[in-house]
């Protein structure tokens, strides 16, 4: 019982930390510096042609 | 709206109807303002874009006509190319960018240029990044492109200042996410630990679970919480404690309790010290989302002189850059063209716009001899001037000099929250305190009574201290951007609210900034020498009644059609207004800042100022028609006798009576400055009820103006749009710009009306005060829990059952009652 309550908080932990260093990467690349235009980027019909 | 005869559509404007153009398309008749708009529009559609119209969000009109499009060099341009993954990439800064649709435009029509691979518009910054092929596309191909769809491209390099504010706003949202992350988890323990708390739990367990807290916890205390800490520490050094301290104080002190706690055994909070980083960041997030764009206005002011002047030497003409041109050059200015430098004109004649610069709506002539100014447009003839100061000491160059000092100048502003941190940190310092010395005197040991005293700090300090502000200030700036009012900070609407004094710019700000006729002064009888002339009017106009007004109307306006002058404009409007069509008139000649001359039913018709019509050969009834103070008169002559006289007024708005109104019922005083003549000034401010007017003033007057109201202790808002607004802007407490005054004065103002309707500053203000009173209520609600729970801390009666639901109640009440201020509307008037 401690023992799997323990490895899964444990598990869980890492999975956290995967998604942070994602966020972390995406904040670095500049994901999160326009937040207007995306939205309406996928209204653009011609996106899908090219 | 009368005299119009519909909306363009292209740019939305009204169209007068001596400048309608029209297109025919599949059965359909569709209407423009002007050529570019026209032509504009069939470059849209041609290139199979038309969805723009459907798209567009906006019903305001575009660009004002002054914007002017400077063709860029390649040579100069080569200077921003920068190499990137074997091709070229070039920032550009592009001026108009109004909605998501002109960012998709942008895109969409450059991207389409043969050797361009990359374009990016950032539409908060409107900066665009524009990869290309240098072997197949050149820059000013692509700047010419952006030009021809109507926004202005401007060539821009990053500057540290910029780098820095964006690595700063990207480090936030690191922080933030960070603590995001680790107080989800934290949260499940904390679950854990209330489910334990109340149904029993393995001793062994509940110890793992709060080791596990404080894995999560440390990091966001320490890293996300890093600004805090260092906030409230540099408050401890300069004596003023401020909301960082009070934040450090409760993160810290309940982070120190716990982990004493998890040791000694006993009730950890680290879900405290966690919450009250993480919502203190999300509520800064939010403030920073709320302010977009950067202030750059000051690398604006400059690029609004050209760089690149014609300079003439020995009779050649060559380009050089401004920075090369020394005093008593001579450089060539066409008609629409910005003048580079400050110099004085040694050849030609012209009119001058000069209301980028001073404001001033009015065109002045020009002849050798006369000053002109940097950045000013020459509007109708070819001159050469002479370089009276080198380029860095131009006019323009100045004003950005004073904006920028006023900008770093101006002291940071106390916020409503850092108050009430400043006294109550030490109450709770205080009551900590009192709390230790008594259980230690009643004989506690040194350590509990420590832990208990801990407590009473950890249960004062409340998380929704984080939201009281941001929430109030979110929703407040939401309100006011529906209502068209935009604060570029929640600053500013905190300050807002505690104006003292309002100071008015006249020119486009309380009046219309056009010329409109407000008085017709005919010679009695005039008609009769030129009887050939009314029957003329009559076969135009049937039903119209043969009057000397309506006669003088009639002539001015016929030699005026088709001049772009902002007085002929005015002139054919009023004719418009009365139903006058003007005859088409035969061999016009328009002399460079004196008048029009021309044929209309056999009679030479001359109309102008009194110089112009001097040197025609006419001779003018002495002081007879004088100006009235403030006015321009235009003066008309008919046959080679004079005929009459059309006084120009620049019109008030009509908002602006309730807004002065407004200001006044709440004792807040209304100066008004201006750099147009003192009459004028004086006429308004009496017409408004304006009590204290100064005219003929200097930029660098109306900043001194200002410090010595501020010095008196007064808060001032400023209301203004020209260039030379920029100062004062800057150095008021508030500056408020109005859209469609330059770039310069919306960069540098911290509050823009969304339209020229002064109704909404007083609306702005209604908000800002309930803002206020909002943030207030919400510091109240977010204490009176805490509050509660400091005798349960001082008795050590305090439980964690407590501490969570004070922290979920005051959070909440705070939320919605921020959310209340979005029910403000702006009443169209």
């Amino acid at each position: 019982m401690e023992n799997s309550i323990i490895t899964l908080i444990i598990l869980s932990l890492f999975l956290g930390a995967g998604c942070w260093l994602v966020f972390v990467w995406a904040v670095k690349k500049g994901e999160f510096d326009d937040m207007e235009r995306p939205k309406h980027r996928m209204l653009d019909d011609e996106e899908g042609k090219r | 709206m009368t005299g119009f005869v519909g909306k363009c559509t292209h740019c939305g404007a009204w169209i007068r109807p001596h400048e309608l153009v029209e297109e025919r398309r599949s059965g359909e008749t569709l209407a423009f303002c002007c050529r570019g708009c026209h032509g504009a529009y069939l470059l849209i559609t041609g290139a199979g874009l038309g969805d723009y119209y459907r798209r567009r969000e906006w019903e305001e009109q575009g660009l004002c006509s002054g914007a002017f499009n400077e063709a860029y060099s390649d040579a100069y341009l080569a200077g921003f190319v920068r190499p990137a993954d074997g091709k070229s990439a070039i920032d550009i800064l592009i001026d108009g960018i109004r909605c998501a649709t002109c960012v998709w435009l942008n895109e969409k029509i450059v991207s389409r240029l043969p050797g361009v691979t990359e374009v990016r518009v950032n539409y908060a910054t409107s900066r665009a990044l524009v990869l290309f092929d240098p072997g197949l596309v050149t820059p000013s191909a692509i700047f010419e492109r952006i030009g021809e769809l109507g926004y202005v491209p401007r060539p821009y390099t990053r500057s540290a200042a910029e780098d820095a504010a964006a690595r700063e706003k990207r480090d936030l949202l690191i922080r933030f996410g960070t603590a995001f992350f680790l107080t989800m988890q934290l949260m499940a323990y904390s679950f854990a630990l209330y489910a334990g708390y109340f149904q029993g739990m393995a001793q062994q367990i509940r110890h793992y679970m709060q080791l596990f807290s404080l894995l999560v916890t440390t990091p966001v205390v320490f890293y996300s919480g890093w600004p805090f800490l260092a906030g409230g520490w540099r408050g401890i050094i300069n004596r003023a404690p401020n909301m960082d301290l009070l934040i450090a104080i409760g993160a810290l002190s309940s982070f120190i309790y716990s982990v004493y706690a998890t040791f000694a055994g006993g009730e950890a909070y680290y879900e405290t010290a966690a919450m009250i980083v993480t919502l203190i960041l999300a509520g800064r997030l939010l403030e920073q989302s709320a302010k977009r764009r950067a202030s750059s206005g000051v690398e604006r002011l400059l690029s609004l002189a050209p760089s690149e002047a014609r300079r003439v030497l020995n009779g050649a003409v060559e380009k050089v850059a401004v920075a090369e041109l020394g005093v008593g050059d001579l450089v060539m200015v066409a008609p629409g063209e910005r003048f580079p430098i400050d110099g004085s004109i040694c050849e030609g004649v012209t009119s001058v716009d000069e209301s980028p610069a001073t404001g001033e709506p009015m065109p002045v002539a020009k002849a050798a001899g006369d000053p002109v100014i940097a950045g000013s447009i020459n509007l109708s003839g070819m001159v050469r001037v002479k370089v009276d100061k080198p380029a860095g000491d131009s006019f323009v160059a100045r004003i950005a000099r004073l904006a920028e000092e006023a900008q770093s100048r101006k002291a940071p502003i106390q916020g409503v929250a850092d108050r009430v941190a400043a006294l109550f940190v030490p109450a709770v310092l205080f009551l900590a305190a009192i709390t230790f010395v008594y259980l230690h005197a009643a004989g506690i040991e040194a350590g509990d009574a420590l832990m208990t005293a801990l407590a009473v700090v950890v249960i004062a300090c409340p998380c929704a201290l984080g939201l009281a502000t941001p929430t109030a200030i979110l929703a407040g700036c939401g309100a006011a951007a529906t209502g068209g009012v935009i604060f570029k900070g929640g600053d500013v609407l905190e300050r807002l609210g505690g104006i003292t004094s309002v100071v008015f710019d006249k020119t486009g700000t309380l009046t219309c900034g056009r010329p409109e006729v407000a008085e017709i002064r005919p010679v009695p009888g005039f008609g009769l020498l030129v009887p050939d002339l009314v029957p003329k009017l009559e076969t135009l106009n049937p039903k119209l009644e043969t009057t000397d007004e309506n006669l003088l109307v009639f002539l001015a306006a016929s030699v005026e059609t088709g001049t772009n002058h902002p007085l002929a404009r005015g002139i054919t409007e009023c004719a418009a207004g009365r139903g006058i069509a003007p005859a088409a008139p035969e061999s016009c000649r328009t002399f460079a800042g004196g008048g029009v001359t021309g044929l209309v039913g056999g009679q030479n018709v001359s109309v102008g100022n009194a110089r112009f019509l001097e040197s025609q050969g006419i001779a003018l009834p002495g002081c007879l028609h004088c100006p009235p103070a403030g006015g321009t008169a235009v003066y008309v002559a008919c046959g080679g006798s004079y005929a009459g006289a059309l006084l120009m007024e620049d019109r008030l708005r009509d908002s602006a009576f309730p807004l002065v109104g407004y200001f006044q019922n709440r004792g807040i005083r209304s100066y008004l400055l201006s750099g147009d003549k003192r009459e004028t000034v004086n006429r308004i401010a009496s017409a408004l009820g304006i009590r204290e007017s100064r005219g003929d003033l200097l930029p660098e007057e109306k900043m001194d103006f200002m410090e010595h109201l501020r010095e008196r202790g007064e808060c001032l808002l400023m209301v203004g749009d020209g260039i030379n607004d920029a100062p004062a802007l800057s150095s008021a407490d508030v500056g408020c710009a109005v859209a469609g005054g330059t770039d310069i004065a919306v960069e540098s103002s911290d509050l823009v009306l969304a339209s020229p309707d002064l109704a909404r500053l007083s609306f702005a203000h209604r908000v800002s005060v309930r803002t206020i009173s909002v943030i207030r209520q919400n510091l109240a609600w977010a204490f009176v829990y805490n509050i509660v729970g400091i005798p349960l801390a001082m008795t050590g009666r305090l439980t964690p059952v407590y501490a969570a639901a004070a922290m979920a109640l005051s959070s909440l009440c705070v939320v919605g009652n921020s959310l209340r201020l979005l029910r403000l509307k702006y009443k169209v008037s």
